[in-house]
């Protein structure tokens, strides 16, 4: 449907993510961050702008922000100031906020993603530091807003890239990328629910050829389904206006989730002109060379090098290990399991049985109720005969509900797997000459019987006899 | 630099500040003196100097990442004009 949609228009995106620093106090006070708090607790008289109050810098934030930019191939600023942007809001109690305009603490850099013509490099214009902004509720009373500030000075990076994805899905795979960086470093949570990441999209559409198109921009999207929807909704407004000759204007506009639809958020008069100048309560935030070295050295292996790692280390399809890595919880569980065993065996069992069990359960793998031990334990149990891939079903699923380990189910059911071929060739002997007529048809050309004779014997097994024996040893008497 | 009246008003709509027409003349004109006053610093060459830095030679102060406010909701809300519940209220905002 996008496809068709886009078809004979370009469509030119770029994101811009505030993502959250993970620090336990804020950029320029020593509040709490923690979510979800009672309105307006973590609230200091520096959050508050208090008269005489001074900002003085997290040095942890610095750092973070410092890796990210590591993270993202990007060029790390020795010097970098920080601005006054100015603007009149009820949840902004200074009247501004600090951020950083002509010089950002990291600048150019880059991440690749996975499309449907294989990589592809996205720049990344910079990354600053800023302030957030505290929190509004305006459906709590017809004629009042309320305000809380918890999330008043809470530091942000914010991450602006360029305009270099072309469609909805690019835009979904750079979050996910960036993201994905952003926890293996251990920057940012990324948890997108409690808004600790969130994108501004700005889209824009022309025809192959022309100049490109105005574009508008789309606030505060908080996951990647609605910076999917939000895109595709967008592009096809855009492209409307043109088609009926009308001219898009370069606006900010908000998605309803509810609805699919973006709206206009501010008018044009009101276009707001934010008169940055350089705070003069801070100097210019300058780093050292050994300093900066340092980090580069704390940096922890990241899923585009993991991901090489476990194509050659493991010989994983390129795809599998771009969904295990694509999460550092995921890659961890997966190399606790994966050692001293099977890796096509496990990865089938990460991405296929467990997590569809996380799916259902709607669980992320932090919180699996399997632990990689026990997964492990159950894999050992298959690869060595012990029980079927159905039964190893059957197991894990009984693993969930009670959890109990792979083989004190395996004991209890009485499951464990018959490789015996003694066992197994009295079981086939049995219905072979149990059913005389359909062995003479077989011979006599109907193949589709094979499966009935298999089907059988496993029944007399109760399931429980090693179907490849049972195959192997049906197909030798049956030619004999 | 000259501040027209209509600089004026724009500012004063930023800035959320009505500014009544009889004041406007006034305004603009103490306005415009501070700014002719503070004008006198461009008659320094500064070619050579770098942007914001200051003449103290000093770095900027950090901080360690430690939590360290005891101010409760009560604390800070006992300077809102308004407040209900645990927030600040102010007239409704429509966006």
């Amino acid at each position: 449907m996008v496809a068709q949609m886009i078809e004979g228009w370009n469509l030119v995106i770029g994101i811009e993510i505030h993502a959250q620093v993970n620090s336990k106090s804020k950029l320029f006070s020593s509040s709490p961050t923690d979510f979800g708090s009672k309105p307006n607790s973590q609230v200091s008289l520096i959050d508050a702008a208090m008269p005489g109050m001074l900002p003085v810098i997290n040095k942890f934030c610095i750092e973070q922000a410092v890796k990210s930019g590591i993270g993202l191939n990007a060029k790390i600023n020795k010097k970098s100031i920080f601005d006054r942007k100015n603007y009149f809001y009820q949840d902004l109690p200074q009247g501004y906020q600090i951020s950083q305009y002509k010089d950002p603490i990291v600048g150019e850099g880059f991440v690749e993603i996975e499309t449907k013509n294989g990589q592809k490099k996205i720049g990344v214009e910079r990354l600053h530091l800023e302030q957030d902004a505290g929190k509004s509720l305006h459906d709590q009373d017809p004629n009042f807003t309320f305000v809380d500030l918890n999330r008043s000075g809470i530091a942000l990076m914010e991450i602006v890239s360029k305009p270099d994805m072309s469609s909805p899905e690019e835009a979904v795979e750079y979050v996910r990328k960036v993201r994905s960086i952003l926890r293996y470093l251990g920057t940012c949570d990324g948890n997108m629910e409690q808004g600790s990441l969130r994108a501004d999209v700005n889209v824009s559409v022309n025809r192959p050829g022309n100049q490109l198109g105005t574009r508008c921009e789309i606030k505060n999207l908080n996951s990647f389904k609605f910076i999917h929807a939000a895109i595709v909704y967008e592009a096809k407004r855009q492209i409307k206006l043109i088609e009926q000759g009308e001219s898009v204007n370069q606006e900010t506009r908000l998605f309803n989730t509810q609805s699919g639809e973006t709206r206009s958020m501010r008018s044009k008069e009101d276009a707001h002109d934010y008169r940055y100048f350089p705070d003069p309560d801070l100097l210019p935030l300058t780093l050292d060379d050994n300093w900066i070295k340092g980090l580069q050295e704390s940096i922890p292996e990241l899923p585009d090098q993991i991901k090489e790692r476990f194509i050659n280390e493991y010989s994983l399809s390129s795809y599998d290990a771009n969904i295990i890595v694509s999460d550092k919880a995921t890659s961890e569980y997966f190399e606790d399991v994966v050692k001293n065993r099977n890796p096509k065996l496990v990865t089938t069992w990460v991405t296929g049985e467990l997590f569809s069990i996380l799916n259902k359960k709607n669980l992320i793998i932090e919180n699996s109720p399997i632990t990689s031990k026990q997964l492990g334990e159950l894999v050992d149990n298959i690869e060595n005969g012990k029980i079927s891939n159905r039964q190893a079903k059957e197991v894990l699923e009984e693993m969930c509900e009670s959890g109990k380990g792979a083989l004190e189910i395996i004991d209890e059911k009485g499951l464990s797997q018959i490789s015996d071929e003694n066992e197994i060739e009295s079981l086939v002997d049995n219905v072979l000459n149990s059913n005389p007529e359909n062995v003479k048809k077989y011979k006599n050309g109907k193949d589709k019987l094979f499966g009935f004779f298999v089907g059988e014997a496993m029944k007399l097994s109760k399931g429980k006899a090693n179907p490849k024996i049972v195959n192997d040893l049906i197909k030798k008497k049956l030619s004999q | 630099m000259e501040f027209d009246k209509k600089s004026l008003l724009k500012l004063g709509k930023l800035a959320r500040i009505s500014i009544s027409d009889d004041k406007l003349n006034n305004l603009s004109k103490d306005l415009n003196s501070i700014l002719e006053f503070v004008d006198q610093l461009k008659e320094i060459k500064t070619d050579q100097v770098d942007p914001t830095s200051n003449s103290l030679n000093q770095k900027l102060e950090v901080r360690d990442d430690k939590v360290d406010t005891k101010n409760s909701a009560e604390d800070i809300l006992e300077n809102a004009p308004e407040k209900e519940m645990d927030f600040f209220i102010v007239p409704k905002v429509i966006e």
